[in-house]
């Protein structure tokens, strides 16, 4: 069985670092971005399960990244984390087919349980 | 009086003027039509009276009958014009004159009589009637001149009259208009003046009381739509520092969330990858915590700081001297930047009255904006001039870098808005504002994309705040 694939973007490395740390030891193939821009570029050359974005970024933000996964490619869940806990943006990140959304700071168990909702394994 | 009043009234003097100007030019001309008519009945009658002595004149030589009954006829003719035109007469010479008129008449008619009864020539009766012809002759030429000088003498002083009436009514006019003019003019200045210290953000209310007039009208509703433009103002800018209390607390919930969002995965990672770490991954873990909590600590630390009401202390300062100090301190940044600097000082500007630390501390973050927007080179400019209008000193700093979009130019005084990326903290020009408004100034910005940005100043000289002494005076 392949290994499913995760794509986690935030500007702080620690968020990905740990990300990488904690779900590569599940069994999942982990790859981690610091801005969207470089992100939408691996997606045009690898296919993704799952996306996991950090909400406030420069540049492309996490809302940007994804209505383009959702226009792009429908198939991938697109996860949601920020620091900015503002209903408005959650309520934004829904209307356009957000999978889930999470204010930090992030439990991972329940960032875990998502990522398997979103897989069709929970 | 209202305005309205004024101007019906200056009306009504006018109005009332002609009118009796009027009148009596109609009153003259009545009397000049009167004395008109008997000049031209008294013309007919003078001209019967020689027709009579002419006649009288030939009898005597001729002792002819028909000038007899000439002077009979001509006598009768008289005496019935004078007769139907008996008030005319009278009215224009008085009844007294046309009864002597008559009466001379009479005694002529009957001296003829007498004279054609006795017809032996008398050179005594001859005598008598040459004398009451001649009398009854010059009585009539005499009133017909009186008449026609005074009618003469009627015309001078009606002409005279009406030309200083004219004058007269021309001056009230102009009297009354000015009057009013000026008053008008009075207070629209003051409206004038009223309207431009409102929309300069100030509130001077015209203190004394307005007149009962339709300018007093205006001046207090001005008055009023002042004030409620003030208590409106102040509703916005308390709401406006909820607001930004609500932008302040978002932005520090967003600021603390990182960094603890980052010790929690880091702790919770740590937790569940233990056994697979090795010492100095342990003690990187750790060290990433701990880097992690001084960046917490640095936030914390400098919120604390900007929020703690700093004590000010005010004294005299002379702007172009703290120009100057502040120039000296970015001056290190300005060469490695490659920036050039244009000075632009305007001469005996007013003091001002500033906690100099605190101004420094305003312009030395503007201009650190500025060169940090001109990463490529540039010119820096800083002006200071003197706004005599409102006795204000302005701070122009201005710099030729990327400039703000609009979009991101209503928000850059709010707390932790920064388009600096990580190398802002944000607070710089929201700090910079509190402090300025804590000096009872303000800041302007405009911006344009590609061109620069400039920042204006603005501070109260020593001259508007009025007491201007020194903390420790």
């Amino acid at each position: 069985m392949t290994k499913h694939s995760i794509m986690f973007i935030d500007d702080e490395k620690i968020v990905g670092d740990m990300a990488k740390l904690s779900f590569e030891q599940d069994g999942y193939e982990v790859e981690t971005f610091l801005d969207g821009e470089s992100a939408l570029a691996r997606l045009q050359q690898k296919r993704f399960d799952v996306v996991v974005t950090d909400m406030k970024m420069k540049g492309i933000d996490g809302l940007e990244v994804l209505r383009t996964v959702k226009k792009l490619y429908p198939g991938i869940k697109v996860i949601m984390i920020t620091a900015f806990a503002n209903l408005d943006v959650a309520i934004e990140a829904l209307r356009d087919d957000v999978h889930d959304f999470f204010p930090k700071p992030v439990k991972i168990k329940e960032l875990k349980a998502s990522v398997k909702r979103a897989l069709g394994e929970g | 009086m209202k305005i309205e009043h004024k101007i019906y009234l200056s009306n009504a003097v006018n109005i009332v003027l002609i009118v009796l100007i009027g009148l009596f030019a109609l009153q003259n001309l009545n009397e000049i039509l009167t004395k008109f008519r008997f000049i031209v009945i008294a013309e007919g009658l003078n001209a019967n009276f020689l027709e009579m002595r002419l006649a009288e004149k030939n009898y005597f030589l001729y002792g002819d009958d028909n000038a007899l009954y000439n002077i009979r006829s001509r006598i009768n003719q008289t005496s019935d014009t004078m007769l139907q035109v008996r008030n005319d007469i009278t009215r224009a010479v008085g009844a007294e004159k046309y009864a002597t008129l008559l009466d001379h008449l009479h005694t002529y008619d009957q001296m003829i009589d007498s004279i054609s009864k006795s017809r032996p020539r008398d050179a005594e009766a001859q005598k008598k009637l040459r004398e009451v012809g001649q009398k009854l002759k010059t009585f009539s030429e005499d009133i017909t001149a009186l008449e026609s000088s005074r009618i003469d003498a009627i015309i001078i002083s009606s002409r005279n009259i009406l030309f200083y009436s004219i004058w007269t009514v021309v001056l009230f006019a102009l009297l009354f208009s000015n009057l009013i003019v000026r008053n008008i003019g009075q207070s629209l200045r003051k409206v004038v003046n009223l309207t431009r210290a409102i929309s300069k953000g100030n509130y001077p209310k015209i203190k004394e009381k307005p007149s009962n007039d339709e300018m007093g009208a205006v001046i207090s509703a001005i008055n009023s739509m002042a004030e409620e433009l003030q208590r409106r103002e102040k509703e916005i800018v308390q709401s406006k520092r909820l607001a930004s209390i609500g932008v302040l607390v978002a932005g520090v919930a967003h600021e603390l969330n990182n960094p603890l969002n980052n010790i929690s995965m880091l702790a919770q990672t740590y937790a569940e990858v233990y056994d697979g770490l090795g010492k100095e991954d342990r003690i990187s873990f750790m060290e990433r915590v701990d880097e992690e909590t001084e960046r917490l600590r640095v936030i914390i630390h400098n919120l604390l700081d900007y929020a703690k009401p700093k004590e000010q202390h005010l004294a005299r300062a002379d702007t172009n001297q703290v120009v100057q100090k502040v120039l000296a301190l970015v001056k290190n940044m300005l060469d490695i930047s490659n920036i050039k600097i244009k000075l632009t000082l305007a001469e005996n500007l007013p003091d001002i009255y500033i906690d100099e630390h605190q101004i420094q501390q305003v312009l030395v973050n503007m201009a650190t904006n500025a060169i940090q927007a001109m990463d490529r080179g540039g010119e820096l400019r800083i002006g200071t001039r003197y706004v005599p209008d409102t006795d204000e000193i302005e701070i122009e700093i201005a710099d030729k870098g990327k400039g703000i979009a609009p979009e991101f130019l209503d928000h850059i005084f709010d707390p932790f808005f920064t388009t600096k990326g990580d190398s802002g903290t944000g607070l710089g020009l929201w700090v910079s504002y509190g402090i300025i408004k804590n000096h009872q100034g303000n800041i302007r910005v405009t911006s344009q994309i590609g061109i620069g940005t400039t920042f204006i100043i603005t501070l109260p000289s020593c001259k508007k705040l009025k007491r201007c002494t020194d903390d420790e005076a």
